[in-house]
C-alpha cells in the first residue's frame, strides 16, 4: 500500500475529537463506578440530595466509606434540566422561525445583513451577560407581574434566559437555508398564484424542515448544558419537585457547579464521585436528545452520500 | 513604538540602563516587526531581576475582601514576597490546600475530624473574627429590627412556620404589626461558609434541626414550597432587594450592600435568652466568652455562644495551611505572612472595612504557637 503522509496526518486529527470523547466517558464510568454502587438504581428516581454530615465521622456501607446520612438522588435536576430546555424550545422555536422567515423573505434587502448581524451578534453573546439581565430585568419583572407568591427566581425565568440564548443559534441556521432554497422553487411557487405565505410554508419550508430540527438540536444542546445564566435566575431548589411554572428549580449543570466546593471537602470523595455520576446523566440525556433528533430529520446518513 | 518604553520608568537605575539600550534596539529593529517581542522579552528579564517567593492564596469569598485590603500593604512591607489572591469558596481553599495546589486556603469553616484523621499535618489557623447577619425584607418593617430566634428560623427554613404573623413570630415581637403574607427563606445555593455557620446555629438551637438537616457548608434543605436559592453573598443580597418578604443570611462583610438595599438587621435570641444585633461590642462579646476554652488546633465554633450579650452566629476565619511546604522558603514565606496579619494585619483600618474583629491576645498566642509549626 501506498503511504500518504497527508492523508494518514488527517486521520490522526480527525480520531483526536472521539478519542477525547472516549477519554471523558471512560474517565466519568471509572471515576464514578463507587457512586454506582452505593447509589444503585434508585439514584435517578430519588427525590432527596443530601451529602450527610461531614464533620462526623464516615460510616460503612457495603464496603464503601460515606459521609454519615449521605444519600443522593437527582430526580429533581433531571426535572428541572428537561422541563427549563424544552419550555425555552418552545419560546424560542416561533420566534426564531419568525425571524428567519422575516429576514429571508419581508426584510428590504439593504437592511438585511445588518438585522441577520445582529441576530448572530445576539448568538455570540457571554451567557453570564443573559444571567445578569436575567437578575437585573427579568426577575423583578416576572416577580411583580406575573408570579402568584412575588417571587420572580424560578423555571420561567430560567426558560425565557435560554430561549433567548438559543433563539439566534435557530434562526440563523434557518435564514442561511431559507437564503440557499433555488430561486427557480420560490418562483414557480408564484407563478401557480400561490400568496406569499403559502410560498413560505408549502414551497420553502419543507425544503428546510431537516436544517430546522438540526438547528433545534444545536440549542437544545446549550440550552441542556448551560450552566451560569441558570444558577443566577433559577432559584436554586433542591429536594423540592416544581409545582407550577414560576416554581424555583434546578438543572444538572447549574448544580455540578454549585456544589463542587462543598463535595471537595467529603473526605470520603463519594460527593464529587456522585457528582460525576450526574455528569454521566446529563451526557446520557444529550446523547439521546441528539439521536432522537438525528433520527427524526433523517438526516443522520446524508452527511456520507454526496452526489 | 514611542511611548513603549514609557512603561518602563520608575525602576531603579540598573533598569535605566537597560531602558537605554532598550531604546536603542527598538530604534535599530523599528522596522523589522521584532521590537516589541524584543521588549517584551527584555521586561521579562526586568521583572525577575530578584527572584520573589510566590504565595498563592484562594477560598472564602467572606475573607476575599480582607485579603484585596492586606495584599498592598503586606508586600511593600515584604518586597521578597509575591502574593496573589483569589475568591473561589470555603471548599474549594480547603481542598486546595491539601492538595499542595495553594499555599493558604482560606474558610469560614475549621476543618472537619474526617479531614483531620485524612491529612493530619493541616492547619486551622484563625486569622479575624467575622459575624453574620440575618436580613428580611419586610415592607414598613425593615427599619425596626426584628426579634427571631433559632427555633423560628429552623421552622422557618423548615417550612413550618410559613407566614410572617404565625404566632411564634408574633410571640417574640410583641406590638409589631405583622403582615399575613407567606415567608419566602433564601439559601445559598453554593458551598459556603456562611451556609456552615447558619446552620451551625439553627442545629446548636434546635435540637429537631440537628437531627434532621445538621449543618454543613452545603445542606440538604428540606423541601419549602417557594424557598429560593442564591449563589454568592452579593446573590443574596440581591434576591432578598427583589423579593418583599423573603429572609435570608449574609455575612457582616457585605453590611454597606445590605444597608444600601435598605433590608431589614434581626436581633438574634442568644444562648442567654436576650435578643442582640450583630454590634462590634456583642461580636465581641461572643469571641470573649470562647477564648478560655480553645483547644490549641483551635478549630472550635463560636456559634450559640455563652455570654448575656453574645451575637449567636460569630466565627474565626482560617487560613487552611499544610504545616509541610514545600521547600524551607516556602515555609518562612507563609510564616512571615500569617505573622504579619495576625499583628499589622489585625489593625482595625483594615478589618472595621469588612466589619471583622481582631483576634483576642490569648487567640494569637495559640495561632503563633501553630505558625510555627509550619516546615
Amino acid at each position: 500500500m501506498k503511504f500518504r503522509p497527508f492523508r494518514l496526518s488527517l486521520l490522526g486529527v480527525s480520531l483526536l475529537i472521539p478519542a477525547a470523547l472516549c477519554a471523558v466517558i471512560l474517565f466519568l464510568l471509572i471515576y464514578s463506578g463507587q457512586a454506582f454502587i452505593y447509589n444503585g438504581l434508585g439514584f435517578v428516581w430519588r427525590l432527596t440530595w443530601d451529602l450527610g454530615n461531614l464533620y462526623a465521622d464516615p460510616v460503612t456501607v457495603h464496603g464503601i466509606s460515606v459521609p454519615l446520612g449521605a444519600s443522593y438522588g437527582i430526580l429533581v435536576f433531571v426535572v428541572g434540566t428537561l422541563l427549563s430546555s424544552f419550555i425555552a424550545i418552545l419560546i424560542a422555536v416561533p420566534l426564531s422561525v419568525g425571524a428567519a422567515i422575516f429576514l429571508a423573505e419581508a426584510a428590504p434587502s439593504k437592511i438585511r445583513p445588518v438585522l441577520s448581524m445582529l441576530v448572530e451578534l445576539v448568538a455570540v453573546v457571554p451567557s453570564v451577560v443573559f444571567g445578569l439581565w436575567g437578575v437585573a430585568v427579568l426577575v423583578p419583572f416576572i416577580g411583580r407581574y406575573l408570579a402568584p407568591s412575588g417571587n420572580g427566581y424560578g423555571l420561567l425565568a430560567a426558560s425565557i434566559v435560554l430561549a433567548l440564548m438559543i433563539t439566534p443559534i435557530i434562526a440563523t441556521t434557518l435564514l442561511d437555508s431559507l437564503m440557499q432554497v433555488p430561486k427557480e422553487n420560490r418562483e414557480s411557487a408564484f407563478a401557480l398564484g400561490a400568496t406569499h405565505f403559502e410560498v413560505v410554508s408549502k414551497a420553502m419550508m419543507p425544503m428546510v424542515r431537516s436544517t430546522l430540527i438540526g438547528g433545534i438540536v444545536l440549542a437544545l444542546g446549550r440550552a441542556l448544558g448551560e450552566t451560569m445564566a441558570v444558577l443566577m435566575v433559577s432559584g436554586g431548589a433542591i429536594n423540592i419537585l416544581p409545582s407550577s411554572i414560576f416554581s424555583p428549580v434546578s438543572t444538572i449543570a447549574s448544580f455540578i457547579v454549585s456544589q463542587l466546593d462543598s463535595a471537595e471537602s467529603d473526605p470520603t470523595n463519594m460527593a464529587v464521585r456522585s457528582l460525576a455520576e450526574i455528569a454521566l446523566v446529563l451526557f446520557l440525556i444529550t446523547l439521546a436528545v441528539n439521536a432522537g433528533a438525528k433520527f427524526l430529520s433523517s438526516g443522520a446518513l446524508r452527511v456520507s452520500n454526496r452526489k | 513604538m514611542r511611548e513603549a518604553p514609557a512603561g518602563l520608568t520608575g525602576i531603579s537605575t540598573q533598569g535605566l540602563l537597560i531602558r537605554n539600550a532598550l531604546v536603542k534596539l527598538t530604534h535599530k529593529l523599528r522596522r523589522s516587526g521584532v521590537a516589541a517581542l524584543a521588549l517584551a522579552a527584555a521586561i521579562g528579564i526586568t521583572g525577575t531581576a530578584h527572584a520573589a517567593t510566590s504565595l498563592v492564596e484562594t477560598g472564602s469569598s467572606l475573607l476575599y475582601p480582607l485579603f484585596n485590603l492586606w495584599v498592598p500593604d503586606f508586600t511593600a512591607a515584604n518586597p521578597g514576597i509575591q502574593l496573589s489572591t483569589t475568591s473561589t469558596g470555603s471548599g474549594a481553599g480547603i481542598a486546595q490546600s491539601i492538595k499542595g495546589l495553594v499555599q493558604i486556603g482560606a474558610s469560614d469553616a475549621y476543618l472537619s475530624d474526617g479531614i483531620m484523621k485524612k491529612n493530619p499535618g493541616m492547619l486551622s489557623i484563625p486569622l479575624a473574627i467575622s459575624a453574620q447577619a440575618i436580613n428580611y425584607n419586610l415592607p414598613g418593617l425593615n427599619g425596626k429590627s426584628l426579634k427571631l430566634s433559632g427555633p423560628i428560623l429552623a421552622g422557618i427554613y423548615s417550612g413550618k412556620i410559613t407566614k410572617w404573623n404565625d404566632k411564634a413570630i408574633a410571640a417574640a415581637n410583641p406590638g409589631v404589626a405583622l403582615p399575613d403574607h407567606v415567608i419566602i427563606p433564601v439559601h445559598r445555593v453554593d458551598g459556603s461558609g456562611d451556609t456552615f455557620i447558619f446552620t451551625q446555629y439553627l442545629a446548636f438551637s434546635t435540637p429537631s434541626w440537628a437531627k434532621t438537616v445538621d449543618y454543613g457548608t452545603a445542606v440538604s434543605w428540606p423541601a419549602v414550597s417557594g424557598g429560593i436559592g442564591a449563589n454568592g453573598n452579593s446573590g443574596m443580597v440581591t434576591a432578598v432587594a427583589a423579593n418583599p418578604y423573603s429572609v435570608a443570611y449574609i455575612g457582616v462583610s457585605y453590611a454597606a450592600q445590605v444597608e444600601k438595599a435598605g433590608l431589614g438587621v434581626a436581633a438574634l435570641k442568644d444562648k442567654a435568652g436576650v435578643y442582640v444585633m450583630p454590634t462590634a461590642a456583642n461580636i465581641a462579646a461572643a469571641a470573649d466568652s470562647v477564648v478560655t476554652t480553645t483547644p490549641p488546633d483551635e478549630r472550635i465554633s463560636m456559634i450559640f455562644a455563652p455570654g448575656e450579650l453574645a451575637y449567636p452566629i460569630v466565627n474565626y476565619e482560617y487560613a487552611i495551611i499544610n504545616s509541610a511546604q514545600s521547600d524551607a522558603t516556602t515555609a518562612s514565606a507563609v510564616q512571615t505572612f500569617l505573622n504579619w496579619a495576625l499583628t499589622s494585619g489585625n489593625d482595625m483600618k483594615y478589618l472595621s472595612k469588612v466589619h471583622f474583629l481582631p483576634l483576642p491576645a490569648a487567640i494569637v498566642t495559640l495561632s503563633k504557637t501553630q505558625i510555627a509549626k509550619i516546615h
